[in-house]
């Protein structure tokens, strides 16, 4: 329909998530109107987080060198590990300022329909650092069916290697209803888990 | 043309979708699998909760348009299998039967016997999610599904000769058990296998018998192969 180059980048487009024929069109066409400058300050910078950005080999989180800034900092505590599905699942619980472990980024959640299995996360990574002197491990996966499952799995085969390495203390995020949210809306698995973790009030 | 309809159905996979909307892969009592958006269903404040979640069955108002995916515009459910959800191993044995239904079942055609079979294997997990995970229930209900889908082998004759003695061995491309004369390209089949693929067939799945290693590997085998050949479909390991 279009000229090569044209279609090349609307076809590069409609690769990325959310983004649908219609819309890599509208991009495509924005980006042709912009000026020179911005067009290209893109590209430079899709090249430059290719080039520099890779995953901390401790954590696996995003990190500009070998280690993450996370992993680097002297003052977090090494024997919290909290554990995550991907890289973007760090920045909100960094925001909340409460928490003052280390990461661990699994790189996905467990899930028979998509084909992913526990070798195709890093849980090996992570039972292993658990072995060398780590106190607590939190799962701060998704609380969604793939997330929970993750979570479980995680928690049976640390608890297959305790006679390993001591006692570990394996916690789960609280869940139940979220701030700002009905009681009338809520779903009856949701409810039924606040209701389990209620706490006593003053 | 567009208007709602009203059907109840489980959720088979849910993908997040833009900023705040999902869609979900849903398998219907009365018109079989359904794609269907569920906009704003992952704002905190959505009026469909986690009820969009795999494994939740429910009742659903959808809108039908013109286009491909229904919308979703109530749901409210019938069951949510808490229970289910807190194990692990029925996690994934769920996983893997609303996997063969996405694989088994990818047309619009209603059938209820596979609805009622996956709506049974899901309450039975939750009731006892240790004992209906076990490789015995995940693989009676795959044969099961299998027969509702049209594609159960055949187990009580030689499939090639009709013969009913000497049932050595299993043949995915001839759909069944095969005789020590007709072995061919199948591969050697226990008695034990064979008794409990019977077995499993003729009970309720609530009594699947047990399925010890070998006979697991080996009736997963033969429900694997048959599917490959004949509904061009292939499924994971149940073990
Ligand atoms: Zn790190
Ligand atoms: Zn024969």
């Amino acid at each position: 329909m279009y000229a090569g180059p044209i279609s090349r980048l609307i076809g590069e487009l409609s690769k990325l998530p959310g983004i649908g024929q219609r819309t890599a069109q509208r991009l495509a066409f924005h980006i042709l109107r912009a000026d020179d400058d911005d067009a290209l300050a893109l590209a430079e910078a899709i090249r430059e987080v290719k080039e520099k950005v890779g995953l901390c080999e401790v954590c696996f989180n995003l990190s500009e060198g070998p280690r993450c800034r996370i992993c680097e900092d002297e003052r977090r505590d090494r024997s919290l590990i909290c554990v995550v599905e991907e890289p973007a699942d760090v920045i909100p619980i960094e925001r909340t300022g409460e928490y003052r472990g280390v990461y661990h980024v699994l790189g996905g959640a467990l899930s028979p329909i998509d084909g992913i299995d526990p070798e195709d996360l890093k849980i090996a990574e992570l039972l292993e650092r658990v072995d060398s002197g780590v106190s607590e491990v939190v799962l701060a996966t998704n609380p969604t069916t793939t997330g929970e499952a993750t979570a479980l799995h995680i928690a049976a085969s640390l608890r297959d290697r305790a006679g390993a390495n001591g006692a570990v203390t394996v916690t789960r995020l609280a869940s139940g209803l979220p701030v700002g949210a009905d009681l009338e809306h809520a779903d009856e698995v949701t409810l039924g888990k606040a209701l389990a973790g209620r706490r006593a009030l003053g | 043309m567009p208007g709602s309809i009203k059907t109840q159905a489980v959720v088979l996979r849910s993908i997040r979708y833009g900023e705040a909307d999902r869609i979900v892969h849903l398998y219907s009592a009365t018109r079989g699998r359904i794609g269907a958006i569920a906009k704003g269903s992952r704002r905190p404040k959505s009026r469909f909760g986690g009820r969009l979640e795999p494994f939740f069955r429910l009742n659903l108002v959808l809108y039908e348009g013109r286009g491909e995916l229904l919308t979703v515009t109530g749901a409210s459910t019938v069951a949510g299998h808490a229970r289910l959800r807190a194990d692990g191993g029925a996690l994934m044995a769920a996983g893997r039967a609303c996997d063969s239904m996405l694989r088994l079942f990818d047309d619009g055609e209603p059938n209820q016997p596979a609805y009622n079979l996956l709506c049974n294997y899901l309450s039975l997990l939750d009731a006892d999610p240790a004992a209906a995970s076990e490789p015995g229930a995940a693989l009676a209900f795959r044969l099961k599904l299998a027969l509702a889908a049209g594609f159960s082998p055949e187990l009580g004759s030689c499939t090639r000769c009709g013969e009913a003695e000497h049932l050595s061995a299993f043949s995915g491309s001839a759909g069944g058990v095969v005789c020590s004369a007709c072995e061919g390209d199948g591969f050697p089949m226990t008695e034990q296998a064979h008794r409990f693929m019977v077995e499993a067939l003729a009970r309720p799945l609530a009594e699947a018998p047990e399925a010890p290693g070998r006979v697991a590997a080996l009736s997963d085998r033969a429900v694997t192969e048959t599917l490959e050949h004949h509904a061009h479909v292939h499924l994971r390991a149940v073990a």
